[in-house]
């Protein structure tokens, strides 16, 4: 299964300068750590106990949040990484690397075949396949729809041809609580409307006759929420400004005072000591001033 | 009378696959990729495949549309994850119109296969709906039942399949490493029970068949064909065995990338130096550098 994660990013490796806008509402900027780490916080505080959270192989960032999670007040969360049930104290080397050292495999309690993929199961069985799903894409629209299969040119024909829907568009349809996660925060990925739907949004799905839509949208600059399916600002990160985030933003978002996103509080900061000891997260896939725009 | 050995050298193997057929290889992502087996099917200049790969794949499905062996692609996906977003050959080869695109998300592409294996004349999904695949791809269809949309799934049928695992044993029972972590087994068993062809498989080392006998739990696919080809998923890892090699997805996505911008000299380069100038096993070891997978050998738990 590979679903969540920042799969969509057309901006070169490395893109975040993490730099950041002079107009950040004050404070020194913060780095790639500190912002992956504000997110692995927002994102913990989504989880919650006895649910099942299901990501790709490459989302370090939401493991990060999954372990965070279990470690202060989700227990007994579980979390489907890929094809493997796993828990864990810390982050370890990604699965791809060939850093061998630390690596683990006890920590596996499950494998899955990958046409497991194919059991999303009873919302009420114990092996069902996830509560909480995560997704990207290339674009992301108002309604919550993701687009991971390509991008139009002017003549209304696919002009950038994206990676593909990968593991998203079932689960994204079918997960009871489906979260979107940005690693970049640009008027390119925040679209009005997108150009394909791999994951429908809250009017594709009524059109199609199912209720709901995604519950959230976490970039590196803002928490988006929706309203009657729109998006609107939840909360604006600390290092962000409110007027640079709907400036990032490719649709209207509904006016009025936005809070500041909380900071990790003393509780979070200390488990992320423990979860994240070597400063893995520093090295996500994400812009931590939004990106190039 | 005795048992019947299945196994054959990897020119024999790749020789059962000709021009225009359906084509399934196994792998995920990084994972298993029967790259041994696909640099041998370039260089008998193929045409016209259908390749079946993934449910999301990688170089392997890359490279054969980069060498000009392939027309129609039926996979969810075809990245290298961090490397690069979107594999160049296939961004290249779509956006020019070279290739179609039988456009799905993981689970259509494993129904798909499942409709073969049950020999259905398409099932039925619940998921999907509301997004574009229908609209995409011609042979799903979004339809009613009860009130509740679903996507109507065709059989995709391969008419031989590759794939690449850690063992086997002179009969076909093919196995995953006993260390593996990263997921056991991947799309072997979906593509083998849905070919109506046969299915090859190149392994790292021929096993004895009482070793075999002795984990059954561990057996993945029966009735394989199979190529002994120590390293054959390289540059992709195999579980248990050895990782990715990283750096050489960069050095092709380097050269993707190069041609997609209108450079084609060093794509050709890498066809010329790992693919066509490589036939046997020492030269690709040599190419890459002689102790290269040994650098990347996972160590014994």
């Amino acid at each position: 299964m590979s679903g969540g994660g920042d799969v969509g990013g057309l901006r070169q490796r490395g893109g975040g300068s993490g730099r950041l806008d002079s107009r950040g509402r004050g404070g020194p900027r913060p780095g790639p750590l500190e912002v992956a780490r504000l997110l692995t916080c927002v994102v913990a505080r989504e989880l919650m106990d006895g649910e099942i959270v299901a990501f790709g192989l490459h989302a370090e960032l939401l493991l990060a949040a999954a372990l965070l999670a279990q470690k202060l007040h989700a227990p007994n969360l579980s979390i489907r990484h890929g094809l493997r049930v796993e828990r864990g104290a810390d982050l370890q080397p990604a699965a791809w690397t060939s850093e061998r050292a630390g690596r683990s495999h006890e920590r596996v309690e499950y494998l899955e075949s990958h046409d497991a993929i194919l059991d999303v199961a009873s919302p009420a069985s114990p092996m069902r396949f996830c509560d909480v799903f995560f997704v990207g894409g290339l674009q992301i629209d108002r309604e919550g729809s993701t687009n991971l299969i390509g991008i139009k040119g002017k003549d209304g024909r696919m002009k950038v041809r994206g990676p593909g829907s990968i593991g998203t568009t079932s689960i994204g349809t079918l997960a009871r609580h489906v979260i979107l996660f940005s690693g970049e925060h640009t008027a390119r990925r925040f679209v009005d409307r997108v150009d394909y739907v791999s994951v429908p949004g809250w009017r594709h799905r009524a059109a199609a006759g199912l209720a709901g839509g995604p519950s959230l949208c976490v970039t590196p600059l803002a928490v988006f929420e929706f309203a009657d399916g729109w998006m609107r600002l939840r909360s604006v990160h600390p290092h962000a400004a409110e007027d640079d985030v709907r400036r990032r933003t490719g649709f209207a978002l509904p006016a009025g005072p936005v809070p500041v996103t909380a900071p990790p509080t003393p509780a979070e900061k200390t488990a992320l000591e423990v979860i994240d000891p070597f400063d893995r997260l520093a090295a996500v896939d994400l812009a931590p001033d939004g990106g190039e725009p | 009378m005795s048992r019947a050995q299945r196994v054959c050298g990897l020119q024999e193997a790749a020789a059962l696959a000709r021009d225009g057929m359906v084509v399934g290889l196994s792998g995920f992502s990084y994972q298993n990729p029967p790259m041994a087996m696909v640099r041998a099917l370039i260089r008998r200049r193929l045409k016209d495949l259908t390749i079946v790969s993934g449910p999301t794949s990688g170089i392997e499905t890359d490279l054969l549309i980069g060498a000009g062996c392939v027309k129609r692609v039926v996979t969810a996906g075809v990245a290298f994850e961090r490397v690069l977003t979107i594999a160049p050959a296939f961004r290249l080869a779509a956006e020019r119109g070279e290739i179609e695109v039988w456009e799905c998300d993981e689970c259509i592409w494993h129904l798909a296969l499942k409709a073969a294996a049950w020999g259905m004349p398409h099932v039925l999904w619940p998921g999907g709906a509301g997004s574009s695949l229908p609209e995409l791809n011609p042979d799903l269809r979004e339809v009613r039942e009860d009130g509740r949309p679903y996507i109507r799934v065709p059989p995709v049928r391969p008419d031989i399949v590759f794939l690449h695992a850690a063992e086997a044993d002179v009969y076909g029972n093919v196995r995953a490493a006993r260390e593996a972590y990263l997921g056991r087994t991947f799309s072997e068993k979906s593509l083998a029970l849905a070919s109506r062809g046969p299915v090859i498989a190149t392994v790292e080392r021929i096993v004895e068949h009482e070793e075999v006998a002795a984990s059954p739990e561990r057996t993945l696919v029966r009735g394989a064909l199979v190529v002994e080809a120590p390293g054959g998923a390289h540059p992709g890892g195999v579980s248990g065995r050895y990782v990715p090699d990283l750096e050489h997805y960069r050095e092709y996505a380097g050269a993707g990338e190069a041609r997609r911008r209108g450079d084609p000299v060093p794509y050709q380069r890498y066809l010329e130096r790992y693919v066509y100038g490589a036939e046997e096993p020492e030269d690709y070891r040599r190419a890459i550098g002689g102790d290269r997978l040994e650098h990347l050998r996972m160590a014994p738990p």
